[in-house]
């Protein structure tokens, strides 16, 4: 009994393999617009910055994944570094003990912890073939000395359709997976920088 | 729109993602990426005041079988390697990497955090993913041995029938152990008054 259900769990996963092969070249990728991108310019920089020890994390449902982080990590550090908000930007200890922290958060849009303690603006619950995946970005900015850290938190979604599914509302066509993770995670780290550094307690 | 179509569009994106090649053979191999230190962790060395460290000795304990430090079943016909070439050396990276971004890691320092790796196992079943990561870490300092004490990371996860979303899956909860048995270890009350400044 438990080889004819082994037998027809793998003839089910072959399947749908196959069909997901076929389906390869009809996926197609957009971003959700309603979390654009803030310029550097408007970033509240301070009159004199600080350098700042950063730390990075990808992860997939609260998960941590270490190949994401390793794809991720050097645009996020050059992001950061070219906002101008920090005197320098280093991996280890600087003058100061000061930190960021920015962890990016891969989960459905299904799910309960992208869902909750956000204001409604995105675009949710598609039918038809779609599929959607949120980014939840937070970061995680110690002052030296500071009792309390910052926290800012930004999200955003990515949105896979298949073969001639309609263009999700309020998406905008990525030319290439890689092209959609770029703008998704430039927006979300965008939008949590610029929140830190318009906290009164940021200096 | 059914969980099975939700399945499909997703692994039609991974497998986009990870190449036709990949996608034909059903079998990948992945070398894990260089060590990273995390907020977390680096955090938890802070509050323990630490004294810097340095790293000494990472291997396979006695008694446990050769393969368990250079290979990784359970993954559906896929591999993981370590990128130092053994587990037991992994492990041992990601301490350095915290010790490091905490500012605490010192080749000359007379406290000497040594391990010894006792587990190292992942299984993409279907339904249920399962990991575990164990190892005996010993400090000393001066040559006497002040923290003598085995410690295990482990981790279960919802694991898909379709292979190209459950070995991902089941590589990164892996993958995943690694910070989780350094923070384990860093949790320890044993430890932390073993490497106070």
């Amino acid at each position: 009994m438990y080889a004819i259900v082994r037998r027809a769990s793998l003839a089910r996963a072959l399947c749908t393999v196959a069909l997901a092969m076929g389906l390869t070249g009809c996926v197609s990728v957009y971003v959700d617009n309603k979390l654009p991108e803030v310029p550097a310019s408007q970033f509240a920089k301070p009159a004199q910055p600080q350098p700042v020890q950063l730390f990075f994390e990808f992860q997939t449902k609260g998960v941590q994944n270490q190949r994401g982080t390793a794809m991720l990590k050097d645009r996020i550090a050059e992001q950061v570094r070219s906002s101008g908000v920090f005197a320098s930007v280093s991996d280890g200890p600087v003058d100061g003990g000061a930190t960021l922290s920015i962890v990016m958060d891969n989960v459905p849009t299904s799910d309960d912890a992208f869902r909750k303690g956000f204001v409604t603006g995105l675009t949710f619950g598609l039918a038809g073939s779609q599929v959607g995946d949120g980014y939840l970005c937070t970061a995680t900015y110690r002052p030296a000395g500071a009792a309390e850290p910052i926290v800012k938190k930004a999200r955003n979604v990515l949105w896979s359709t298949v073969g001639a599914a309609a263009t999700p509302p309020g998406a905008v066509k990525a030319e290439s997976i890689d092209a959609a993770m770029t703008a998704i995670s430039r927006q979300v780290v965008s939008n949590v920088l610029n929140d830190v550094t318009h906290d009164p307690a940021f200096r | 729109m059914t969980s099975l179509n939700q399945t499909l569009i997703r692994t039609a994106r991974l497998i986009a993602m990870a190449g036709a090649t990949a996608a034909l053979t059903a079998c990948v191999s992945v070398k894990m990426p260089a060590p990273a230190a995390s907020a977390a962790n680096v955090e938890k060395l802070r509050a323990a005041k630490a004294a810097p460290s340095q790293v000494g000795t990472f291997k396979l304990a006695a008694g446990k079988p050769a393969d368990m430090d250079t290979t990784l079943g359970g993954l559906r016909g896929s591999s993981v390697q370590p990128t130092a070439g053994t587990f037991s050396a992994q492990l041992r990276d990601e301490l350095s990497a915290e010790l490091k971004a905490a500012g605490l890691l010192d080749a000359a320092s007379p406290i000497v955090i040594e391990g010894e790796l006792t587990d190292s196992r992942v299984d993409a079943a279907i339904g249920t993913g399962t990991g575990r990561l164990a190892a005996r870490f010993v400090v000393k300092r001066g040559g006497q041995k002040v923290f003598d004490k085995e410690l295990a990371a482990e981790s279960s996860w919802e694991s898909s029938f379709v292979g190209a979303t459950a070995i991902p899956a089941a590589i990164n909860q892996y993958g995943a152990l690694y910070k989780s048995l350094i923070g384990k270890l860093l949790d320890d009350g044993e430890f932390r008054a073993a490497i106070k400044g």
